[in-house]
């Protein structure tokens, strides 16, 4: 069986009395991509940090690519890459020289700056000041900078938070291919919609605990409820809206007086968002 | 800790650091005031030393002695004259040269000769003159001679003139500002903009960014101490046990500074710390800068440690005999700053 490249092992972080991270336990395979949601506070930073060595974890055990994390500190972080939320990036620096010095930290034989920023869309502002670039091409760069050791794993922390469309699919486009590469992906996102996309599978975070960890389609189906929605013609002429929820002892029939007894404009099935399912399985909103 | 690592961020620090206004604040706050005390007082262009001769005898050290570039000799008739003419500053040191002197010395017998030294002479001419005269004698001898210079200052001794009070100031202004402003703000402003955290998520270690911005401020804070010292002629006899002095100056300097960054939050705190506490880190200045007050004062603040050693040995020609006691106190303290900062450097990695 092939080595995880992610276990956490009853990991556990607390700031005093506040418990960021409750003993969490789950493991992300090579080449896998996984969605790590919850809200603000929930403790996926912390969780983040203590995976990356930047947090010596309290109690239980980071373990990357069959390493203990703060015991192989140096190995380890030379074999991750990580793109934060916030934008940091040397300002006074053009994009060609962010790229070299942290390859050079990274120690990386013979690497071409030019081809990485090319992949990202920034290959003509090569030697502007990243100072005045947009947030868009910042975040770019961030991605690039995440990429210049060829990590095998790939922490990605709000990737495409406040970017426009093309930058988001630049973006994510990058992340399947780092995927096809063989690189594994931690992706910590607010955005359901791209963690949908995008991951294998998904964890919700919640205080401090993983409260799910399952593919998207299959806690859709454990908590989500699968439904037919229609807009029929009413008597007077106006669109009315029905709903049929699937997966009922009652769905046959009722399909069946949908079509003989109303007129059918339009049909089309729907299912729970992951936004729902956290909403459901927490009792509150990803963005509170 | 990685050599290589270090050598790269030290790179980026000696690229990018000169854009700082820090760093160009550094250097240029201490040369401008050293520029216009020495303008002040006149010592960026001050004269030869004046020595004065009273000749008992016939001697030809009175002679060999105007013949030189470096030095004003004159001569006086009597020592009264003398002691008139060194008390009224005309000469920064007289000397009086018994009969039967150029005898003596031909012989190999131990001289002693009675120096008479201006109160408000400058330090630098008051470790010149004692080695001119030493040396004149041992050519005169033709031989290595035991000489022995007895002096008497006269003149108010307290009055120790301005542009030397201000030596200290300018030297420690030099070594400190530099050597704890640039690593410190250099460290918030990574804290700041965030590009620490993406540092320590490579091999770097946090030790390895310490010493990197450390060096830095190294070199800044000697270079400065030496500028300022050369600019001030007061780089006295001693100039390796000098350098080594600032060197262990700047340590701690630059320890402070890393200390300070590791828990300042921003420049702006950084700035008012400096402005409210900067009297403990300069305490020790105005013991030399008023000498009026007891040196034992000084002896409270760490900053003496280095600063006593620097004026020893640049502005009253002292040796290491004189030094040794503050030198290890100062290496005592480094070592324990070293401590300080490992504690202040796990507390930044939790709250990054």
């Amino acid at each position: 069986m092939a080595q995880d490249a992610i276990v956490a092992d009853k990991l556990a972080y607390w700031f005093g009395d506040l418990v960021a991270v409750d003993h969490i336990s789950f493991s992300v395979a090579k080449g896998e991509i996984l969605g790590f949601l919850g809200p603000n506070g929930a403790g996926k930073t912390t969780t983040v940090k203590m995976l990356t060595g930047q947090l010596k974890p309290k109690d239980g055990k980071a373990i990357l690519l069959g390493m203990d994390v703060p015991e192989n500190i140096e190995h380890v972080q030379s074999e991750i890459g990580v793109c934060f939320e916030d934008t940091n990036l040397y300002q006074r620096m053009s994009a060609v020289e962010n790229l070299n010095l942290f390859a050079r930290l990274f120690n990386v034989k013979s690497f071409d700056a030019y081809a990485l920023l090319k992949r990202v869309g920034l290959a003509e502002r090569e030697k502007d000041r990243v100072e005045n670039y947009s947030k868009g091409m910042k975040q770019r760069l961030m991605v690039a900078r995440s990429l210049v050791s060829q990590p095998q794993i790939l922490f990605l922390d709000e990737p495409t938070t406040g970017l426009d469309p093309t930058s988001s699919e630049a973006i994510r486009n990058i992340i399947l291919e780092e995927r096809k590469r063989g690189a594994t992906i931690f992706l910590t996102t607010h955005d359901m919609m791209e963690a949908d996309k995008l991951s294998d599978r998904v964890a919700f975070m919640n205080q401090g605990k993983i409260v799910a960890l399952d593919k998207p389609l299959n806690l859709k189906q454990k908590y989500g409820k699968r439904a037919l929605k229609a807009r029929v013609s009413g008597k007077s002429g106006t669109l009315e809206s029905r709903e049929i929820v699937l997966d009922t002892p009652q769905t046959p029939g009722d399909l069946q007086n949908l079509f003989e007894k109303e007129n059918v404009v339009t049909i089309h099935s729907e299912e729970a968002t992951l936004e729902d399912i956290f909403i459901k399985i927490t009792g509150r909103g990803l963005t509170e | 800790m990685n050599l290589k690592r270090i050598s790269i961020l030290l790179g980026k620090e000696f690229i990018h650091s000169p854009k700082n206004f820090m760093f160009i604040w550094a250097i240029v706050a201490p040369l401008a005031f050293t520029l216009v005390a020495t303008l002040a007082f006149g010592t960026l262009f001050s004269e030869k030393p004046n020595l004065g001769i009273v000749n008992e005898g016939n001697s030809q050290l009175v002679v060999m002695a105007q013949e030189l570039d470096s030095v004003t000799a004159k001569t006086y008739e009597d020592v009264s004259s003398l002691k008139q003419a060194t008390e009224s500053g005309a000469v920064d040191m007289g000397i009086v040269l018994p009969q039967n002197f150029d005898n003596a010395v031909l012989q190999g017998e131990i001289v002693v000769i009675e120096a008479y030294i201006w109160g408000e002479s400058l330090a630098k001419n008051r470790i010149i003159l004692p080695t001119i005269i030493s040396d004149l004698v041992r050519e005169l001898a033709g031989q290595e001679v035991p000489v022995e210079i007895e002096s008497v200052t006269l003149g108010d001794e307290v009055s120790t003139p301005w542009s030397e009070r201000l030596i200290p100031f300018l030297v420690f202004m030099g070594v400190f500002f530099g050597g704890l402003m640039l690593p410190s703000t250099s460290l918030i402003e990574e804290k700041q903009r965030k590009t620490f955290e993406a540092l320590v998520i490579t091999p770097a270690s946090i030790s390895d960014i310490f010493i990197a911005k450390g060096i830095l401020g190294i070199v800044l804070s000697v270079f400065m101490g030496v500028v300022i010292l050369l600019l001030n002629q007061a780089f006295g006899a001693n100039s390796l046990l000098l350098v080594g002095v600032l060197f262990l100056g700047a340590i701690m300097a630059v320890e402070l500074g890393l200390i300070f960054g590791a828990l300042i939050k921003d420049i702006t705190t950084l700035f008012t710390i400096w402005k409210a506490g900067g009297i403990i880190l300069f305490g020790p200045v105005f013991i030399y800068m008023f000498p009026q007050i007891p040196e034992w004062i000084g002896r409270l603040f760490p900053t003496y440690y280095a600063l006593q050693p620097i004026v020893e040995l640049s502005l009253r020609g002292g040796g290491w005999s004189d030094i040794a006691v503050s030198v290890f106190i100062l290496i005592g303290i480094d070592i324990l700053l070293v401590f300080v900062i490992a504690i202040a450097a796990r507390g930044l990695m939790q709250r990054s």
